[in-house]
């Protein structure tokens, strides 16, 4: 049945996590807030690569631009990039272990971060060094589970 | 990203406020957790408790009324000297109280998201202020939600003066939340450890005389033309829930200006 392959599973997905980017935090923890909303756009990605591509990874990344209040599209591009390197290789990404899954995706992230940089860099944005990448720990640390929750959910819901 | 091109362009201005006052929504949404509970908190103070605060308040209020008193005073003397200088009298600011719904989410950027926008008068470039001085500027409008850039952020800089001996210079944000410098202060100029950085009122965004920023250190390099000043600003900027916003545009009150 053409129709029926619950997408809304994905976008509500990306909501929630695009919720929990807006919640308050103290600024010093700021720094380390994992990247959820990325993690869970490359997991569609990668399960469903005829589907979730760089138009959802550019229309993400503007959600996140709009929500930091940032050079708009800057974010979505760092997005983009990286989320081209899992459409080219996602069948090899899915065959890594859990570490190397991890790794890889946690370089992803912030390959996206620092073409984002970059970009606010260029029009004047930027300007606290390299501490944007200490989010990348903690978003490598969150890449296990946050793959058995939505694989749980694809699963469940039959997203395909 | 050609949308990074036209970020400022006018037709592009609706589907801006609409993004802003969504993004403000999902901020709010997403620190509703933590407003319910510092809400039954407040619910939940006891009797005794609120009898204290309520005594230490009234004591507080005593205490600024009769300082408010001679404030009148000062005032009416000093706009005679003002009239007797020849220069235009400094207009003191109305306010519009704003909340803080959140902090944007970047920890590189100093946005705070406020519950004022458009539609309650609120403009581009208005001054931002805490109850110790000067926070920052509003930089980007929705219909009922602005954001408004601290002075501490990289990318912001406010014309200051000292308020002992009216030196002027330019406070640059640096990005770190307890920081602002001061570059390009010749050697010889007087200023010192503890001075106390006013708006001038130069280029006339900010209204002169509110208190942006005390001086915690002055580094002279050996052979540097210039002094690199470190100050803390005075507003607390990563605390508290409600931000004044000046209503009224500033008059520039330096009559050396004209």
């Amino acid at each position: 049945m053409i129709g029926v392959n619950n997408g809304w599973v994905i976008a509500s997905s990306l909501l929630v996590t695009l919720l929990f980017h807006a919640a308050p935090l103290p600024l010093e923890w700021r720094w380390f807030r994992p990247e959820l909303v990325m993690l869970t756009l490359f997991y569609w990605s990668l399960a469903l690569p005829h589907k979730v591509g760089i138009v959802s990874a550019a229309v993400t990344g503007l959600m996140v631009d709009v929500l930091n209040g940032s050079a708009v599209g800057a974010l979505a591009m760092g997005m983009v990039v990286a989320d081209v390197f899992i459409l080219l290789n996602y069948q090899r990404i899915r065959q890594f272990d859990g570490l190397q899954q991890s790794i890889t995706l946690a370089v992803l992230v912030a390959l996206a971060l620092l073409v984002e940089h970059w970009l606010m860099r260029a029009v004047g944005l930027g300007g606290t060094g390299l501490a944007f990448l200490w989010s990348v720990p903690l978003t490598l640390l969150c890449w296990l589970p946050l793959r058995e929750i939505l694989r749980g959910l694809r699963r469940q819901f039959e997203v395909l | 990203m050609s949308l990074f091109w036209f970020r400022d362009s006018e037709y592009l201005r609706g589907a801006r406020t609409v993004a802003l006052d969504t993004s403000a929504a999902a901020y709010s949404l997403a620190s509703s957790p933590l407003r319910a509970v510092e809400a039954t908190d407040d619910y939940l103070q006891s009797r005794q408790s609120l009898r204290e605060e309520n005594a230490r308040l009234r004591q507080e209020n005593l205490v600024l009324k009769g300082r408010t008193q001679r404030l009148a005073a000062v005032l009416a003397e000093n706009t005679r000297y003002k009239a007797l200088l020849n220069s235009t009298a400094m207009l003191e600011g109305d306010v519009m109280v704003a909340e803080v719904i959140a902090t944007a989410a970047d920890p590189a950027r100093h946005i705070l998201v406020l519950d004022k926008g458009e539609s309650q008068g609120v403009r581009e470039g208005q001054p931002l202020l805490g109850a110790d001085g000067l926070m920052g500027q509003i930089v980007q409008l929705g219909e009922s939600t602005s954001r408004a850039l601290l002075v501490t952020d990289a990318i912001h800089a406010v014309p200051v003066q000292v308020l002992r001996n009216g030196v002027r210079g330019i406070a640059e944000g640096t990005g770190d939340i307890d920081r602002l410098i001061v570059r390009h202060v010749a050697t010889t100029t007087d200023i010192v450890v503890g001075d106390t950085l006013v708006t001038s009122g130069l280029g006339g965004r900010f209204p002169p005389g509110y208190p942006v920023a005390e001086v915690t250190a002055i580094t002279a390099e050996p052979g540097a033309a210039f002094l690199t000043v470190t100050s803390r600003p005075m507003a607390q900027l990563d605390r508290g829930r409600h931000v004044m916003l000046v209503v009224d545009k500033p008059t520039i009150a330096v009559s050396a200006d004209r």
